[in-house]
C-alpha cells in the first residue's frame, strides 16, 4: 500500500471542508430543477400532497405517499476505499375497494407526483374488479407537520471521510503491533435517510433516520498461519452515527477479544459426542434464537400466509386462535417490541404508515399475547383486542428500505426480558456445572421459524468451566420446545443489543432491527455432528 | 421518463457523453447507467395483496484522478447538476488514496469486442399490461379457491437496460467495442410462482416458472400443478431420517445443483492453492497447484454446459466474454472453469473472459418421472428444496430442507405424503449416485439480486440412491 497516515492527515487539512459538503440533488417544484431541499422544506409537502390529490381524484378510498432521500457512505475492504451512494425516490400507495396499488419512481416533480397517484389507483382498480376484499385500517391520530431527527452524537456525513479512514487505519495498525494477531481491514458504513410521509387522512411528517455498522475482525496466528478467527460484537447495525466507533473503548475491547481468543484457542479440541446436553448460550446466540423463531413467527402477515410463496409461514399456525392462550415458552419468557427504542436499528418516530410506534409485549410470562402489526393487519386482531380491552391500533411495524418499495410488516426492535438475578454468561456456565456452551451462534431455520440447526463456537463445560472446544458440533431445536426448556436467564447487566438484518417479501426487501437479549441456559438440547450424513 | 419505462439507447449515449464531459484534470473515468421498470403482483389467501408499477435509474461513476485510487459514487438522478456533482464527488474520493502504478503489460492491445448474440428480449413481457395481469391473477387463484385451498404467489414482468463507457487505457483501444465499452443493451424478465396451501396448514404445493419471455410461462398450468401437489400432500406421515433413494423433480435438481454450478468460478482460486472443490493438490516438482480439470468428477452420463446463443436460456452477455458454447462437465469430466480477462491474456493465449455458468443445461436421459417411480422399490419423490446452505466448501456438503411436496414411493407406486426432512448432502455425491435420468426441462430460478438478470437452467429429473436425510422437520 502506498499511502501513509501522514499522507492522509496532510490531505485532510486541505480537503476536509470540501469532502464533507453534501452533494445537491434536484427536485422540481415549479418550472426549474433546483437542489433538493432539506426534507422539512414545505415544498416537499406540496409535492406529497399533489400525489394524494391525484390518487383521491382517481378514486382512492385511502392513499399515502412517501418521499425518501437516502445517502450512504461505506469504507470497504481497504480503509480508504470509500463509496458514496445517493438516491431520491417517491412512492404512492392507494386503496380501492380493499385492494392495494403502488407506484414508485426516481423523479421528484409535480407532474410525476400526479402520474404516481393515478397509477397507484389504476393498479388497485384492476384487481378491485374481481372478488371482494375487505380492509379495515386501524385508526391512527393524524400527525400534523411532525418533524423528527434521530438524535445521534456525530452525523457521519458531517465528518470528513479522511478522519474516518484514518481512524480505521489506526485501528488496523494497532492490531498489527500484536505479534500473535493478523488484522483484517476494519470497515464502517452508514446510511442517512430523510423521509416524508403524507396520508389522505391528513397526516404529514418528516424524519431523518441514521444507521451505522462496522466490522473489526482479527485472526490469531501460529507459525505465521491464521488458526482462529474473532470479531468485535459491538458494531452490529444500530441507529447511531460515527459514535459507533468514536469515543468508544474499541482498543480496550480488541484487547479483551484477543485474550478471549487466546483462552479459547488454548483449550484442547474434542470431537462432538452426539447426545442431549444442558446448554448455555451467550447473548449473541440468544438474540439470534429469539429473532429467527418468535421474531419471525409473530409477524402477523406471515402467520396468516402472506409470505407463503416467499420465506414461508409461521409455526403459530392459527394466530387468531392462539393469541392470548398459546404457551410460547417457559413462564420466565417475556418478549417485547418497540420501534421507538433509542438507538435501535429499526427505530423511527413514525412508521411508513405515519403510526407512532409503541412498546408492546409479544409474549408475556410465557403466553403469546400479541403480534407485529400494521394498520391493515391490526384490524385482523380486532376481536382479540375487543375481548382483552386493548385499543385497536397498529404497533407501527410498517417499513420498507425506501419509498421505492411498498411497506410491509418488518420485524421491530425486540427485547427478551432479563432474569431476576445478576448472572452473566460465565456465571450461568458456572451454575450449569456440566454441559455445553455455545457462543457466536448462527442458525439455519426452516420456513416456519420452527425447526432449526444452530452452529457456533461450542465448548464442553465441566464443573462450571469451559474445558474443551468441541469441533463440528451443532444443535437441533424446535422453537416451541426450545423456549419451554429455558432454564435460566442472565441478569440485566449481561444483556446485549445486536442489530440484525431480515429479508421479506417478493421482490425481497432487506431491513434492519435490534434484538436485546441476555445469555440463557436451556435444558437438554439435541447436539449433533453437523458434517455427518445419515 | 413518464412515458418510456426505461432509458433508450439515445438517452444512455447522451447521458454518458454529458457525464464524461464533467471529468476534469485527466485520469480515467468509467460511467455506467442502468434503468428498469417492473410490474408486480403479489397475492395471498386467494386475493391480490398488492399490485405495483415501479421503476428506477442507476448511475455509477468511477473516477481515477492521476495517481489516485478509483473513487466510486452512485446516484439515481440524471440531470446535469447531479451528474456533475457525482463526478466531482468521485474525484474527491479518488484523491483519498494514492494507488500502485500499473503496467500496460497487464492489458496488451485488445481486439474489437462485440457483445455475443443472445435472445433476451420479448415484447410479450412488457406486453403484459396491468389489465391483463388482473385476468392472469384470477386464473392463478381460481383453481385453488374452487377446491377450498389458499393460493399465494408472485408475478413479475421486468424490462431493463444498461450501458457503460470508460476511458481507461485509450492507448490500447482497438475498436469501438473494447472491454471498457459495453454498448446499450436491453432485456426482459418474467417470473411467476405460486404456493397453494390447505387452510389447515397441513399441506402445501408449489409451482413456478421463469423466462425472459412471458409467452413461455403458462400460469394456468402452474396453478393446476400447485393445486395437485397440495391435494396430494395432505395427511403426511413422519419417516425415520436416513438414506433414501430419491426421485428428484427437475426443480429439486436445479436447487441442489446451485452450489455446484456456482463453484465453476473460478480457476484462479484452485491454481493459487485456495481451498475449494476443484483444487487437487500441490505439485512438488513443478511448484504449482494442480486442479481437477481433466479428471472425472461425476457420473459419465452428466454433461453440464451453457450456450449463450441457446434460445431457451436467454443469457445477458458481456462484450468481452467468450462467445461460444462452454462445456463445464463433459461426460463426467471437469473440462472448464471460469477465468478472468487478465488470466486469459497472460496465460491462456486468449482474449476473452469466461464467466461461470450463469445459465446452464444438464444432459438427461430417457426415463420419465413415472418410470422412475415404477422402478423404485422404496424411495422418496421430491418436489423442491429450500433454505440450502453450504457447510463445506471442499466437498460441497450442504444442508437444506424439502418443501411443498414429498412422497413415499413403495413397490413402484406413490403411497403416502411424507413430512419434510432436513438433508445433509453434496451435489457431487448425488451426481455420482445416479440411477436414472429424464428429459431436461426449463425450471424456475429466482433472481439473484435487484437488477441481476435472469439466469435460467435446463435440467432433467434425476433418480439417485443413498440421499442423506438427517432429521425430520415440522414445517409445512
Amino acid at each position: 500500500m502506498s499511502f501513509s497516515r501522514r499522507d492522509l492527515l496532510k490531505a485532510g487539512l486541505t480537503a476536509t471542508a470540501l469532502m464533507a459538503a453534501p452533494r445537491p440533488l434536484l427536485a422540481r417544484f415549479g418550472r426549474r430543477w433546483e437542489p433538493a431541499p432539506p426534507i422539512q422544506d414545505p415544498r416537499v409537502k406540496d409535492l406529497a400532497l399533489r400525489a394524494l390529490e391525484a390518487a383521491r381524484a382517481a378514486g382512492a378510498a385511502y392513499a399515502d405517499v412517501r418521499l425518501t432521500h437516502t445517502r450512504s457512505r461505506s469504507f470497504l475492504t481497504r480503509v480508504a476505499d470509500v463509496r458514496d451512494g445517493e438516491q431520491v425516490v417517491v412512492g404512492a400507495r392507494a386503496l380501492v375497494d380493499g385492494y392495494w396499488g403502488f407506484a414508485s419512481s426516481p423523479v421528484w416533480d409535480v407532474e410525476e407526483m400526479g402520474r404516481l397517484g393515478r397509477e397507484a389507483v389504476h393498479q388497485a382498480k384492476v384487481h378491485a374488479l374481481g372478488p371482494a376484499r375487505a380492509v379495515e385500517l386501524a385508526p391512527v391520530p393524524a400527525v400534523r407537520d411532525g418533524h423528527w431527527v434521530m438524535p445521534v452524537a456525530i452525523d457521519p456525513l458531517e465528518v470528513s471521510p479522511l478522519e474516518i479512514a484514518d481512524y480505521l487505519e489506526g485501528l488496523r495498525l494497532f492490531v498489527s503491533r500484536f505479534p500473535d494477531f493478523i488484522p483484517l481491514a476494519p470497515s464502517y458504513s452508514c446510511q442517512v435517510q430523510e423521509k416524508a410521509f403524507a396520508s389522505s387522512e391528513g397526516s404529514y411528517c418528516t424524519q431523518r433516520v441514521y444507521r451505522s455498522e462496522g466490522d473489526v475482525k482479527l485472526q490469531l496466528k501460529q507459525n505465521g498461519q491464521p488458526v482462529y478467527d474473532g470479531a468485535l460484537d459491538t458494531l452490529t447495525p444500530a441507529g447511531v452515527g460515527w459514535e459507533l466507533f468514536k469515543g468508544q473503548p474499541i482498543r480496550e475491547q480488541v484487547r479483551r477479544l484477543m485474550e478471549d481468543m487466546k483462552d479459547e484457542w488454548k483449550l484442547p479440541e474434542k470431537p462432538v459426542a452426539v447426545g442431549r446436553y444442558d446448554t448455555v448460550c451467550d447473548a449473541w446466540t440468544v438474540a439470534r434464537l429469539l429473532d429467527q423463531t418468535l421474531g419471525r413467527a409473530t409477524e402477523l402477515d406471515r402467520a396468516l400466509g402472506y409470505e407463503a410463496n416467499a420465506g414461508g409461514t409461521s409455526y403459530l399456525t392459527e394466530p387468531l386462535a392462539m393469541v392470548g392462550s398459546y404457551q410460547a415458552g417457559a413462564p420466565t419468557l417475556t418478549v417485547t417490541a418497540n420501534r421507538a427504542e433509542p438507538g435501535g436499528a429499526a427505530t423511527v418516530a413514525w412508521d411508513d404508515e405515519g403510526v407512532k410506534p409503541d412498546e408492546f409485549a409479544l409474549v408475556r410470562d410465557g403466553i403469546l399475547v400479541d403480534f407485529q402489526t400494521t394498520r391493515e393487519s391490526a384490524g385482523w386482531l380486532k376481536a382479540h383486542y375487543a375481548k382483552t380491552g386493548a385499543p385497536l391500533r397498529s404497533h407501527g411495524c410498517a417499513a420498507a428500505p425506501s419509498a421505492l418499495e411498498a411497506p410491509l410488516t418488518h420485524t421491530p426492535n425486540l427485547t427478551l426480558a432479563p432474569g431476576r438475578g445478576t448472572r452473566d454468561v460465565d456465571e450461568l456456565i458456572a451454575g450449569m456445572g456440566t454441559g455445553l456452551a455455545v457462543k457466536g451462534g448462527a442458525l439455519e431455520m426452516d420456513f416456519q421459524g420452527q425447526s432449526g440447526l444452530g452452529r457456533g463456537r461450542v465448548f464442553e463445560v465441566k464443573r462450571g468451566k469451559q474445558v474443551a472446544r468441541v469441533v463440528g458440533a451443532g444443535f437441533l431445536f424446535r422453537a416451541n420446545e426450545l423456549w419451554k426448556r429455558l432454564a435460566a436467564l442472565g441478569g440485566p447487566a449481561g444483556r446485549r443489543r445486536y442489530g440484525l438484518g431480515s429479508s421479506k417479501g417478493e421482490p425481497a426487501q432487506h431491513t434492519y432491527h435490534s434484538v436485546t437479549a441476555p445469555p440463557a441456559a436451556f435444558e437438554q438440547l439435541t447436539v449433533i455432528d453437523v458434517l455427518r450424513k445419515a | 421518463m413518464s412515458d418510456a419505462r426505461i432509458l433508450s439507447a439515445e438517452d444512455c449515449e447522451a447521458l454518458l457523453a454529458r457525464a464524461h464531459a464533467f471529468a476534469r484534470g485527466g485520469g480515467d473515468t468509467t460511467i455506467g447507467v442502468s434503468s428498469w421498470w417492473q410490474g408486480e403482483l403479489r397475492w395471498a389467501r386467494n386475493r391480490v395483496a398488492l399490485a405495483s408499477d415501479r421503476r428506477n435509474i442507476g448511475v455509477t461513476v468511477t473516477r481515477t484522478v492521476r495517481g489516485g485510487h478509483p473513487g466510486y459514487v452512485s446516484t439515481n438522478q440524471i440531470d446535469d447538476v447531479s451528474l456533475e456533482a457525482a463526478v466531482r464527488a468521485a474525484e474527491r474520493l479518488s484523491r483519498l488514496e494514492a494507488r500502485m502504478g500499473r503496467g500496460l503489460g497487464y492489458f496488451p492491445p485488445q481486439p474489437a469486442y462485440e457483445r455475443p448474440e443472445s435472445t433476451i428480449w420479448s415484447d410479450a413481457t412488457p406486453g403484459l399490461t396491468t389489465e391483463r395481469s388482473g385476468e392472469v391473477a384470477r386464473a392463478l387463484i381460481a383453481p385453488a379457491e374452487a377446491k377450498g385451498l389458499l393460493s399465494a404467489g408472485y408475478l413479475e414482468v421486468r424490462v431493463a437496460a444498461q450501458a457503460l463507457l470508460g476511458t481507461d487505457f485509450p492507448e490500447l483501444r482497438a475498436g469501438k467495442h473494447a472491454f471498457w465499452h459495453h454498448p446499450y443493451v436491453r432485456w426482459t424478465q418474467a417470473y411467476c410462482s405460486t404456493t397453494v396451501r390447505d387452510p389447515s396448514g397441513m399441506a402445501s404445493g408449489w409451482a413456478g416458472a421463469s423466462s425472459y419471455d412471458w409467452a413461455r410461462i403458462d400460469p394456468a398450468a402452474l396453478a393446476q400443478r400447485a393445486v395437485e401437489k397440495c391435494l396430494a400432500s395432505r395427511n403426511p406421515v413422519a419417516l425415520e431420517p436416513g438414506r433414501y433413494t430419491v426421485i428428484l423433480e427437475p426443480q429439486a435438481v436445479a436447487d441442489i445443483l446451485e452450489v455446484l454450478v456456482g463453484s465453476f468460478t473460478s480457476r484462479e482460486f484452485p491454481e493459487a492453492g485456495i481451498d475449494g472443490p476443484w483444487r487437487l493438490g500441490p505439485d512438488e516438482a513443478l511448484q504449482l497447484w494442480r486442479t481437477k480439470l481433466g479428471l472425472r468428477v461425476v457420473d459419465e452420463r452428466v454433461t453440464i454446459s451453457h450456450d449463450l446463443a441457446h434460445p431457451d436460456l436467454g443469457i445477458l452477455t458481456e462484450p468481452h466474454e467468450y462467445p461460444g458454447p462452454v462445456t463445464w462437465i463433459d461426460q463426467g469430466v471437469l473440462t472448464a472453469l471460469a477465468h478472468q480477462l487478465p488470466t486469459a491474456i497472460q496465460r491462456l493465449k486468449g482474449h476473452h473472459s469466461l464467466r461461470g455458468a450463469s445459465g446452464y443445461r444438464m444432459s438427461g436421459g430417457t426415463s420419465s418421472v413415472e418410470e422412475m417411480i415404477r422402478t423404485t422399490k422404496r424411495g422418496l419423490l421430491v418436489t423442491r428444496f429450500s433454505n440450502i446452505r453450504l457447510l463445506d466448501g471442499v466437498s460441497l456438503l450442504s444442508t437444506g430442507l424439502t418443501r411443498d411436496g414429498l412422497w413415499l414411493v413403495e413397490n413402484g407406486q406413490i403411497t403416502k405424503a411424507v413430512k419434510n426432512f432436513r438433508f445433509t448432502e453434496s451435489p457431487l455425491f448425488v451426481l455420482n449416485a445416479i440411477e436414472q435420468l429424464g428429459e431436461p426441462v426449463r425450471v424456475f430460478r429466482p433472481m439473484r439480486g435487484e437488477g441481476e438478470p435472469l439466469s435460467p437452467a435446463i435440467v432433467p429429473p434425476v433418480k439417485a440412491r443413498d440421499f442423506s436425510f438427517t432429521s425430520t422437520i415440522d414445517a409445512i
